[in-house]
Parts: structure tokens; C-alpha cells; sequence
């Protein structure tokens, strides 16, 4: 029998890691995944709780969750292929021209 | 049985996400991202959450990563030089500290709660599907359209950038 | 408190894995152990057919099968919600139908708008 928080404390632990993978990561498309990881670990906790506390709300918004990252996904790779068609580069740090 | 799968699943998928976060080539990590996609399928599995288990293996693990693949492919990137930031030992330490922090408040706290009107046999009887269906267009209803609206955004959005007629649009020989 | 039947109804498919893990590994085996084994370049090129190699795997792609690959996407975020509507359609009812119609009415707008957009060609 698996106690809740164990599963609390892995999607922590994968959510730190997205997060840590966003901060530090030059590639852009890495970044993305990065972001997938850290959708991952909060569906893993919505899941989660749904099970322990028996209702089925945590599991419909994980669904929503999912959706939102194909969306995501869609936008941010083109988004990606937009810059690259200008610049030849998926670095982050380049992409700085409408920094302030 | 079940806390040997959950290790198991667990350690793999965190394993997956440190490999996807930190390996150069990025074609390594769209399949280490692969990994941890099925690997959560696994805990999704473990949780009886049985159709998330079978969307998180065709949608995410099936389409985006497809998708993600793509990308790579058409952008043609091989292994960048420099693939972090010059000063991400002060990230790592920080990170591990909240890391550190959230796993002390997991651990010790019960998660207590008020219990759902959704009790594990009460859902096995119609089906995980049966009930995800009646509960969101019972009660979830605007949120549904919403996010079909938001799909619609994403359609359109995605287009409008992706569909120029420009240079890198290479014909195959 | 936390009932285990769904798991254990996925048994046979474990076992299945299993099975095809076990089978690619050993028939790989048996074949590193049988084969004669005398690599010298020429040899070890990837088979093309017979012709000489001509580029890397790792060619670009043309633009349209990123957006196909994303139509794809977005219209199976669709198949996602039409498939616990379709299960439950008989309590939902007419008020259910409503809203699917609705859900799929604003993806087909989406399916227009790229359509019009030509982001279907093939050329």
C-alpha cells in the first residue's frame, strides 16, 4: 500500500526537474520539453489525489491539462520554426530583441 | 506488488526526467522524454485512473512527442556547443534546496481530506471512462467548451506562424 | 482504502511486454552468438538498396508535415473528449449531444480557417 505522499514527492521531485531544466537549458526546444515534465509531475499529483480522495475531479482537469499541453505544444513549435527561419538559432539567448 | 511498480515507475521516470533535462544531443531527449511520458502512464495505471493511463500513452506519448520529433527533424540542430547557462551551479543549489524543502512538507504531512462522492468501486462498476464522461458534462461543462475554444486558438494561432510561404520550406530532391 | 482490481486486470499485458522484450533479446542473442562475425568497413555502411549512400538520415523537412502533424494533434485532443461522451451518451442525452455539437462546431471553425489557409495542399 502506497501512502499519498509518496506520490506527492515524486512529482515533486519531476517538477523540480522541468523547472531546473527551463532555468538552465539554452535550447529552446528543451525548454519545451522541460515545461512537458513539469505538466507531467502536476498531472501525477492531480491523479493522485484524485484516487486517495475518491473524486474524479483531479482526473478531468489532468485531462484538461493534457489538451492544453497539445496546445501548447503546436503554438510553441511554431513559434520555434518562426525564429529559427530568422535567426539560424534556438538558443535562448539570442532570441533577445525584444528584450528591454 | 504494487509498491515494487510504483519504485519502479517512480525511480524510472524520475531517472528519465534528470536524463531529459541534462543530455546534449536533443534527439536523446525527445526519446528520454518518451521514457518518462510511459513511465507516468504507469503510475496513472497504479492510480486506477485507467483511461488517463490510455490517453497519456496516445496523446502525449503518441502525438506530441511525435511532434516533437519533427521539429528536431525539420530544424536539422545538431549538438550545441554550450548546452547550459554559465552560471546554473547557483540554479542547481537553489533548486535542490526547494526540492529539499517540498519533499520534507510531502513526507510529513497526512494529506487528509474530505472525501469525493466517486469511492473506487462505485467507478470500477461503469468504467473510469463511464464516470469521467458523466462527471464533465455534468459539471464541467464550460470548462469543455473552453478548452475547445482554446483548441481553437491553438489551430489558428499555429497556422498564422507556421504557414509563410519563405526560404526554409526546402523541396526534397 | 485503495482498491487494486485495475492493476491487476493489466497482468496479461505485463506478461505480454514481457514476452516481446524477452523474445527481441534472446533472438538478438542467439543470432550474436551463431553469426560469424568479420566487419571491415564496406560491410558495415547501411544497406541502401545496393546503391552507394547519397545523404545523412537526418535530412530537414519540408514545412507542411509540421502542420499536418499538428492538425493531427489538436483534432486528437477532440477524439479525447468525444470518447467518454460517447460512453456515457445514452445518460447525457439530448443535452449532451448539444454540447458535443458545440465542442466540434468550434474545432470545425479551426478546421476551416486552415483549409481556407491552403494549409492542407499537398502541391
Amino acid at each position: 500500500m502506497v501512502p499519498l505522499s509518496a506520490y506527492v514527492a515524486v512529482s515533486a521531485v519531476l517538477f523540480v526537474t522541468g523547472l531546473i531544466g527551463v532555468l538552465i537549458r539554452r535550447n529552446f526546444i528543451i525548454v519545451l520539453m522541460a515545461i512537458e515534465i513539469m505538466l507531467n509531475a502536476a498531472n501525477v499529483n492531480l491523479v493522485a489525489f484524485s484516487h486517495y480522495l475518491e473524486s474524479m475531479t483531479g482526473q478531468i482537469v489532468a485531462l484538461f491539462v493534457i489538451a492544453i499541453a497539445a496546445g501548447e505544444a503546436a503554438v510553441g513549435l511554431a513559434i520555434i520554426i518562426v525564429v529559427f527561419r530568422g535567426k539560424i538559432s534556438t538558443n535562448v539567448d539570442e532570441i533577445n530583441l525584444l528584450k528591454w | 506488488m504494487v509498491p515494487v511498480f510504483f519504485s519502479y515507475f517512480s525511480l524510472v521516470s524520475i531517472l528519465a526526467g534528470v536524463l531529459t533535462v541534462a543530455l546534449p544531443n536533443p534527439v536523446h531527449c525527445g526519446l528520454a522524454l518518451l521514457t518518462l511520458l510511459l513511465h507516468v502512464a504507469g503510475l496513472f495505471l497504479l492510480l486506477n485512473a485507467e483511461f488517463l493511463f490510455v490517453i497519456q500513452i496516445i496523446v502525449y506519448a503518441g502525438a506530441i512527442v511525435v511532434l516533437y520529433l519533427f521539429v528536431l527533424m525539420l530544424l536539422n540542430l545538431k549538438t550545441d556547443e554550450r548546452v547550459l547557462h554559465h552560471r546554473y551551479a547557483v540554479i542547481l543549489v537553489a533548486a535542490a534546496a526547494i526540492c529539499g524543502g517540498l519533499l520534507l512538507m510531502a513526507l510529513r504531512s497526512p494529506f487528509q481530506g474530505a472525501k469525493g462522492h466517486a469511492p473506487v468501486e462505485a467507478v470500477l462498476q461503469d468504467g473510469g471512462s463511464y464516470a469521467i464522461g458523466i462527471t464533465i458534462f455534468n459539471e464541467y461543462l464550460l470548462q469543455f467548451e473552453i478548452v475547445g475554444v482554446f483548441l481553437l486558438g491553438a489551430i489558428i494561432g499555429a497556422i498564422v506562424l507556421a504557414k509563410t510561404p519563405t526560404a526554409v520550406d526546402v523541396e526534397p530532391e | 482504502m485503495a482498491n487494486e482490481a485495475v492493476p491487476l486486470n493489466y497482468i496479461p499485458i505485463l506478461l505480454f511486454m514481457a514476452i516481446v522484450v524477452a523474445f527481441a533479446v534472446i533472438s538478438l542473442l542467439i543470432g550474436s552468438i551463431a553469426r560469424p562475425s568479420h566487419p571491415y568497413p564496406a560491410k558495415l555502411t547501411p544497406y541502401e538498396s545496393g546503391s552507394p549512400l547519397f545523404s545523412d538520415a537526418r535530412v530537414p523537412f519540408p514545412m507542411r508535415y509540421y502542420i499536418i502533424a499538428m492538425l493531427f494533434v489538436i483534432f486528437d485532443i477532440e477524439f479525447v473528449f468525444l470518447f467518454p461522451w460517447a460512453v456515457g451518451f445514452k445518460q447525457l442525452g439530448l443535452l449532451g449531444l448539444l454540447e458535443m455539437g458545440l465542442f466540434i462546431g468550434i474545432l470545425l471553425v479551426g478546421y476551416w480557417y486552415a483549409w481556407k489557409k491552403g494549409a492542407l495542399e499537398w502541391e
